[in-house]
């Protein structure tokens, strides 16, 4: 096709907007976590700290005072602890959701065992359900439990919430996979359980990484569930703990965005990393 | 030999049975008693009076819970919000959507890069997005007071998430942040589709680039248009992370699920959130239905 100076030229300027508008909120929180309290202060606010400094990711690290900061209090040891809960609640509930979703999508897409349309069907229509109208009875279930405010608690949630969507992406995936392999080593005498584990666990090693990724992404970035069902940093996740640090009149901005720099780097290197198994799932699913 | 294999084919046949069951039990198992259960316990606390907390006869009260909030100016104007954020956001999505894949749809030096920093915003927790963009709204730092300053659009500094329309028109901007890698991506699969010859074949025609989108790309981008509807839709309508984090609770930018929680949590008046929460739930579900019914339509 051949293309005219003007319609290049429009197309490179929408370009730069692009990565402009994907990315400057991202380095305005990296410039500010760099700054001074003053220097986001002064008028005109300085957009690119004239003196870089550290200063914010001590204070969430070590600690700080209202005083200080401005409004803003860190305890000493709390992020890095609510980085950690977010860590093993992301990870384990993603490994738990996996384990019970593939098996799930493989009886569901291979073995026709009876009602199983009906069992797909009821997964899939759960989907349909948000998850605002569950938490009032969740917080029910789980307070009687006593799993609230606990690690263990948020990822059955979790391994919940997700089941559905990844069952059904996984049971898409099942579904376009040659037959043959697993046929052959039927043949050969293994037990079909063999023949899942051996074949198609291994044949859906691509889909299980795409689907891994988002759902890790999706439990990191999970707010209403734990801010109901948590109250302790024994298993506050670390979209939680920031909130907390918006302070009611004022908000030490440095401190604040050197939080959310810290929280978006997890997401953001498995995002870039994955990113083309992501879009095609993301492209092919909706 | 053939007797054999029918031997085993019966007794493969109930270990399929066996086995397939087995494999969807835990599934089930975590569905039912977490979502299942809980919501029907749900739906039962919003047809429960409110009890002795709040001076009633405990008992179930039908759907009185559901006619209170259908009358109380504070979920009216939440409902309004709410309204106001989706059709913000969904009319910024689409056309953003439609701009950002029409520009990364062709092959250039670089494109990788920039799909890749493209999803960037959407893998990020949306209270990370609010932290982000906090600055650029906040009235005695911000940036966007600091720009228009020094530019003379305004003569001081304006509290931006403190008035109606501009504080919610902010947040939905921060909402459509997050949301708009996905939707771009919806319509970069619409335009994937159309076959190229639809294109030279105008381009014969003499049609100008403008001509082009408004007469070809557009009409065959319908499927994906429905999509981004409903996704973007489903999305906003139940926005809850960005007002958080930017506003709190307060009035003018409480959307719907806000006021649920601010009523549930806050007041402890279960009763009259869970049925605001199942009304919001009643319009999630036809949305949700009308998305199945476009995906299908598109892959038709």
């Amino acid at each position: 096709m051949i293309t005219s100076p003007a319609t290049r030229l429009v197309k490179a300027i929408a370009i730069v907007l692009i990565v402009f508008w994907s990315v400057g909120p991202i380095v305005l929180g990296i410039t500010t976590s760099l700054s001074t309290q003053r220097e986001v202060n002064a008028v005109p606010t300085h957009w690119v700290p004239s003196h870089p400094t550290a200063a914010a990711y001590q204070a969430l690290l070590n600690g700080s005072t209202g005083q200080s900061t401005g409004g803003t209090v860190t305890q000493g040891g709390d992020f890095v602890h609510a980085m950690t809960n977010s860590a093993m609640i992301a990870l384990g509930g993603a490994a738990l959701t996996l384990i019970v979703a593939t098996m799930a999508a493989y009886a569901l897409g291979r073995l026709r065992f009876r009602l199983s349309g009906a069992v797909l069907a009821l997964l899939v229509g759960t989907l349909i359900i948000p998850i605002f109208v569950i938490v009032i009875g969740l917080f029910q279930i789980m307070a009687n439990a006593q799993l609230i405010d606990t690690k263990r608690g948020l990822i059955l949630v979790f391994v919940a919430t997700q089941s559905p969507l990844a069952t059904w992406l996984l049971y898409t995936q099942v579904r376009e996979l040659p037959h043959e392999p697993e046929e052959a080593a039927l043949i050969d005498g293994c037990r079909r359980w063999q023949a899942f584990v051996r074949v198609v666990v291994p044949q859906m090693s691509s889909g299980i990484a795409a689907v891994a990724a988002i759902i890790v992404l999706s439990i990191w970035g999970e707010f209403l569930i734990p801010l109901l069902l948590t109250s302790t940093m024994n298993a506050k996740p670390v979209t939680v703990l920031i909130t907390e640090y918006v302070g009611k009149y004022t908000t030490n901005y440095p401190i604040l965005a050197a939080a959310g720099v810290m929280a978006l780097i997890p997401p953001a290197i498995l995002a870039l990393v994955l990113n083309k198994r992501i879009t095609g799932m993301l492209a092919g699913s909706s | 030999m053939r007797l054999r294999r029918n031997r085993e084919g019966d007794r493969s046949a109930r270990e399929t049975q066996i086995l397939g069951w087995l494999f969807v039990a835990p599934a089930i198992v975590a569905v039912g008693t977490l979502i299942l259960y809980p919501l029907v316990t749900g739906f039962k606390e919003s047809i429960r009076s409110g009890g002795i907390l709040f001076g009633e006869k405990p008992g179930y009260v039908g759907l009185r819970n559901y006619r209170d909030v259908l009358h109380d100016p504070t979920s009216q104007s939440a409902m309004r919000h709410t309204v106001e954020y989706v059709v913000l956001a969904v009319s910024l999505e689409i056309a953003l959507g439609i701009a950002v894949a029409v520009t990364l749809h062709r092959v250039f030096r670089g494109r990788g890069f920039v799909l890749a920093v493209l999803i960037l915003p959407w893998a990020l927790p949306s209270v990370v997005s609010g932290v982000l963009w906090r600055r650029v709204f906040d009235p005695d730092t911000g940036l966007l007071n600091s720009v228009l300053l020094q530019l003379h659009v305004i003569s001081q500094p304006h509290i931006w998430l403190a008035g109606g329309h501009s504080a919610i028109l902010f947040i939905t901007i921060v909402h459509v942040w997050g949301v708009l890698p996905l939707i771009s991506l919806i319509f970069l699969a619409g335009l994937q589709s159309i076959p190229d010859e639809v294109y030279s074949a105008s381009a014969v025609d003499g049609a100008t680039p403008w001509k082009q989108f408004r007469h070809v790309t557009l009409p065959l981008l319908r499927p994906s248009i429905a999509i981004a509807l409903t996704v973007g839709t489903l999305l906003a309508i139940s926005i809850f992370d960005e007002i958080y984090v930017l506003n709190g609770t307060a009035l003018n930018t409480r959307s719907i699920l806000i006021q649920v929680y601010n009523t549930t949590f806050t007041e402890a008046d279960f009763a009259h959130g869970t049925a605001l929460a199942f009304l919001l739930a009643a319009v999630t579900a036809v949305f949700g239905a009308l998305y199945a019914l476009a995906l299908r339509r598109s892959t038709v």
